[in-house]
């Protein structure tokens, strides 16, 4: 009887052990693989990115994705933690302003040594080299934007101003500013020294960089002296909104309120200002530049990349290229992450209202687009919020122009001069 | 003989006084404080020496650190948004502890009676600062204090135009001050659970004795609940210099408008997580802990001269 | 008897009058829960002009399908648990530093007020590396671990502040009739100090239940966010904000946390009286 029971015990116990290292499955490559993979957006980006996930895992049951998303800031802030902690996800989100940033701080995957698993052949005319940096690839874009115009037509011809046309210069546009508010009563724009992306497209027209190829500013302080001019010029015209305004209403756009009768953004954001703004928008040609080249270029709004210490490459080149390329996923995300990066993606996602507009825009400019320039040097992020702080500071008329210059320059030395 | 009998008179002497009254303090006063010192020494003093290392380095987060010395320091006083940060910092501290504390006193004596609806106006008033902390009421409050909002209007109403003070770097401190003072309810709570252990009996026998009402309260309610004050004073203080959440949410990381809202801890976030200036962030820290410790120092020396604790009779 | 009525109807009127200053905003955003999403910022009136339960509609859906229960049911195990570590571990320490006399207990005492000074953000990423190493990230344990070892020099603070205002002759009545330290500790000291333990217990909760800092950085899996996080979710930038959903949530959130401070503040009111420390 003892016997028995004591070997019951054993048998339950080898039992149970066994279940347990079963349990455990091989680790070696013919165990599924799990890959973390996050990005910033809202619930509904989520809902989108669950679907394109749902479709990769039907398509290749033996790689599990693991998502996580947060929204924009906080989600680098979290990616800054991860990354420093040695604990990255495989694919992460990649902003075109934080590439080198993290590609220079080697936090990033050389994906050119996943060629076989990463199929780049169809994207848009201009993107190929997105993401390229000094020879590496360290991102693949998942979506296009422009700077773009967007306006309110019926405040132009309210005004009788001319709508914007191709070639329209950028003393034809702040004209437009100023009769606009002085005939309907509604600001003409918004005051675009705020953001150098204006600034970009000036230098652009005039056959310059914002950044050049290795990574210092490409205009001085005279140039910058005569963009912030204008701005204080523009601001004590009232041409614009006032920068008080345009501070407190903030994290919303004055176009979306009804505030202004145009403004020079990003043009995937039409689709959010027609959901909000109770005007027609339309997109329209950039203030600047001519018939035969805008200023503009193809922007990749949006990229993949791959962690450094990924320890599955080759499923994750594996799950961006999908990402890229495969037509479902176009549908899936319509315009969603920007405009689709791939022409069967484009072809593929049925876009509409607003985002028809946009690409049309963009099919209908893109003539006029210039080569997309290299990625901007690590401490970008820093620089243009250093730019955006100080023009407010300027309008608010707490530093003058020159001191404004002086303060630019000095972030600008201690930043990319390290 | 015992060991003890053979040590010289002094050394047992001093035994003695080190001694509580009672045996065998040390153990026990080590038990109790066992969860505690685990916890300091791997979640807190760990990291707060790493921080420290960092302060002296050149740390982007992503590589090793680089040894720089003082630098950061030094750069730091010829830092102009450092300084500014201090500005509105203090301006903040200044502004808003004495006024949250003086409001939320006076709140808590209003409720201190046995008159109805304790509960529901405890609570009511508790209300604020269960939201406040929180992204949404930040975003509130200062929709509130827009441009042509209720606050707006109601000052142009009797010719004040302000423009919004939201967008008025003069004003965008008080409107955070203000932010801060509707959260009286957490010292509030604090002061009443103070103000319920007065014993009764003591503002019994002045009434009999013919005492006003403030004086009751200054001679009788104010120092017994002095430990309570100084705990409030103490933490309002370093919350204060601290805050960062309504500064953000109000201000972002440039401190808008025009650098008014630039609280330290926002410059030092932006620095480490926005910059990638880690060793710089930490140095600051470190001088903000320097600071607010001196302050606390301070009020915990200059204590002696007004907190009165009944428990302490020695 | 008709002063102190009148008394008592002008205290109410006016407690009241404050009351209504001071819980406008509470009121708006509850108000703005029922306004479409678009209006809400501009308007600053109680009343919508069209009540709609659209945005409570659009939390319920939750997000790509976890259910907004599961992030109040995350939200309540870490506040609950938050709570009983901090009550468990904050007291007896405090204790330590009140009445017990040992060597080094100053320093240490300076010590504890010092964690008080340290932003947390220059101390995550170590403690980050900590977590890491220990290979718990994305557990709740980073953001409970804390609790149970008495992390919280505040809560540590004001329980020593209310110990020390207890008289000590209740420490020697109970040393004579032959209590040890803990027994002076669990049956007499604890017991007195129920007002510093129910608002350590409020704070905690609210402390807890609000987090978004920790819960950031430490959790991947998001349907093991906590509110706060979820939260978020309504307000990118980049993709547009519902600020409808953003104040539904918000005002949904704040549900339990009022339930939980309405129960337990009963229990200030109780607080000390003076019983056993007459004569």
């Amino acid at each position: 009887m003892g016997a028995t029971r004591h070997f019951g015990r054993v048998a339950a116990v080898a039992l149970v052990l066994a279940a347990a290292l079963a349990g455990c499955g091989d680790d070696g490559a013919s165990g599924p693989v799990t890959l973390r993979y996050s990005w910033w957006g809202n619930a509904e980006r989520a809902e989108l990115m669950q679907k394109a996930i749902d479709l990769f895992q039907s398509k290749n049951p033996d790689i599990k994705v693991t998502p996580s998303f947060q929204e924009f800031e906080a989600y680098w802030q979290k990616m800054a933690t991860e990354t420093a902690g040695g604990n990255a996800p495989d694919v992460l989100q990649m902003d075109f302003a934080y590439l080198r940033e993290y590609a220079d701080r080697g936090a990033l995957y050389d994906l050119s040594e996943q060629e076989s698993n990463l199929e780049l052949g169809d994207l848009l005319e201009g993107l190929e080299g997105a993401g390229e940096v000094d020879g590496s690839r360290y991102g693949v874009p998942v979506g296009a934007n422009t700077w773009g115009y967007v306006y309110n037509p019926a405040l132009f011809a309210q005004a009788g101003v001319a709508a914007p046309r191709v070639g329209w210069s950028w003393d034809d546009y702040r004209a437009a500013l100023r009769q606009i508010t002085e005939r309907t009563g509604v600001h003409g724009g918004g005051n675009y020294i705020g953001s150098y992306y204006n600034l970009e497209l000036q230098l652009r027209q005039e056959g310059g960089l914002l950044y050049t190829e290795d990574g210092r500013l490409g205009f001085d302080r005279d140039r910058l002296a005569k963009f912030f001019q204008e701005g204080v010029d523009l601001a004590e015209a009232g041409s614009v909104l006032p920068v008080e305004k345009g501070v407190q209403i903030k994290p919303s756009f004055a176009l979306e309120l009804d505030l202004i009768a145009g403004d020079l953004g990003w043009d995937n954001f039409t689709a959010r200002y027609a959901a909000k703004a109770k005007a027609r928008l339309e997109l329209g040609p950039v203030p600047g530049g001519d018939e035969r080249a805008s200023g503009q270029y193809l922007k990749p709004a949006m990229m993949l990349s791959l962690s450094r210490r990924t320890e599955h490459p080759e499923a994750a080149a594996e799950l961006v290229s999908f990402m890229v390329n495969d037509p479902e996923v176009g549908k899936v995300f319509g315009a969603n992450r920007g405009l689709p990066p791939t022409n069967a993606q484009r072809a593929a996602a049925q876009l509409e209202g607003p985002l028809a507009a946009v690409a049309a825009y963009e099919d209908a400019e893109k003539a006029r687009f210039g080569p997309t320039p290299p990625a901007p040097p690590k401490g970008a992020g820093s620089l243009e919020q250093a730019f955006i702080r100080i023009a407010e500071e300027l309008l608010y008329e707490r530093i003058g122009v020159d001191e404004a210059v002086d303060q630019f320059f000095t972030e600008a030395d201690e930043t990319l001069g390290s | 003989m015992t060991r003890a009998d053979t040590r010289p008179p002094d050394v047992v002497a001093r035994r003695a006084s080190t001694r509580g009254r009672l045996p065998g303090d040390g153990v026990a006063g080590y038990l109790f404080l066992s969860p505690w010192i685990l916890g300091i020494v791997v979640l807190t003093l760990g990291p707060m020496l790493t921080s420290l290392y960092l302060s002296f380095t050149d740390y982007d987060l992503f590589g090793s650190p680089r040894w720089i010395g003082l630098d950061n320091y030094e750069r730091m006083f010829s830092d102009t948004r450092w300084v500014n940060s201090l500005k509105v910092t203090a301006l903040y501290v200044v502004l808003a502890v004495p006024v949250k504390l003086a409001a939320a006193l006076a709140v808590a004596v209003l409720l201190d009676n046995r008159r109805g609806g304790q509960g529901f106006y405890r609570a009511a008033f508790y209300g604020p600062s269960l939201i406040g902390g929180s992204v949404s009421i930040a975003i509130v409050w200062k929709v509130v204090f827009s441009d042509d909002s209720v606050v707006d209007r109601l000052l142009r109403s009797v010719g004040v135009d302000t423009g919004g003070w939201a967008g008025n770097p003069d004003f965008s401190v008080p409107m955070l001050v203000l932010l801060a003072v509707w959260q009286l309810g957490a010292p509030m709570v604090i002061f009443l659970a103070g103000l319920k252990q007065v014993p009764r009996d003591l503002y019994e026998a002045a009434e009999v004795d013919g005492a006003s009402r403030w004086r009751r309260f200054r001679s009788i309610t104010l120092p017994m609940i002095s430990p309570v004050v100084f705990f409030n004073l103490v933490l309002e203080v370093i919350n204060a210099f601290q805050v960062f959440t309504s500064a953000y949410v109000v201000g972002g990381p440039n401190g808008q408008p025009a650098g008014s809202t630039l609280f330290y801890t926002v410059y030092l976030f932006d620095r480490g997580f926005g910059d990638y200036r880690m060793g710089y962030a930490s140095a600051m820290a470190w001088m903000l802990l320097l600071g607010v410790g001196l302050v606390t120092v301070f009020l915990f020396r200059t204590a002696r001269g007004w907190v009165h604790y009944s428990g302490d009779a020695r | 008897m008709r002063r102190q009525r009148v008394h008592g109807v002008v205290w109410h009127a006016g407690v009241l009058l404050l009351l209504g200053i001071v819980l406008y905003p509470v009121a708006w955003v509850v108000a703005s829960t029922f306004k479409p999403s678009a209006d809400i910022l501009g308007d600053l009136r109680l009343l919508p002009d069209a009540a709609t339960t659209a945005n409570y509609e659009r939390v319920f859906d939750g997000v790509v399908g976890i259910d907004v229960a599961r992030f109040f049911l995350n939200s309540t195990v870490l506040a609950v648990l938050s709570v009983i570590g901090t009550v468990a571990s904050s007291a007896p320490a405090a204790y330590a530093f009140a009445r017990l006399r040992f060597r080094g207990r100053t320093s240490l005492f300076a010590v504890m007020i010092a964690t008080l000074l340290l932003p947390v953000h220059v101390l995550i990423i170590p403690q980050y590396v900590v977590f890491q190493r220990l290979d718990l990230i994305d557990t709740y344990a980073p953001l409970l671990v804390g609790k149970f070892l008495a992390a919280e020099a505040f809560f540590v603070f004001l329980i020593v502040q209310f110990i020390r205002t207890l008289p000590r002759e209740l420490d020697e009545a109970a040393k004579i009739d032959g209590a040890g330290q803990w027994g002076t500790f669990w049956h007499v000291v604890l017991p007195l100090c129920r007002p510093a333990l129910i608002t350590t217990a409020i704070f905690t909760f609210i402390w807890s239940w609000n987090d978004f800092f920790g819960p950031l950085i430490y959790l991947s899996t998001p349907d093991k966010y906590p509110l706060p996080l979820a939260l978020q979710l309504f307000i990118d930038e980049t993709t547009g904000s519902d600020f409808g959903a953003l104040m539904a949530m918000s005002v949904l959130a704040l549900v339990p946390v009022v339930l939980f401070f309405l129960f337990f503040q009963r229990f200030l009111v109780e607080g000390v009286s003076t019983s056993g420390i007459k004569g």
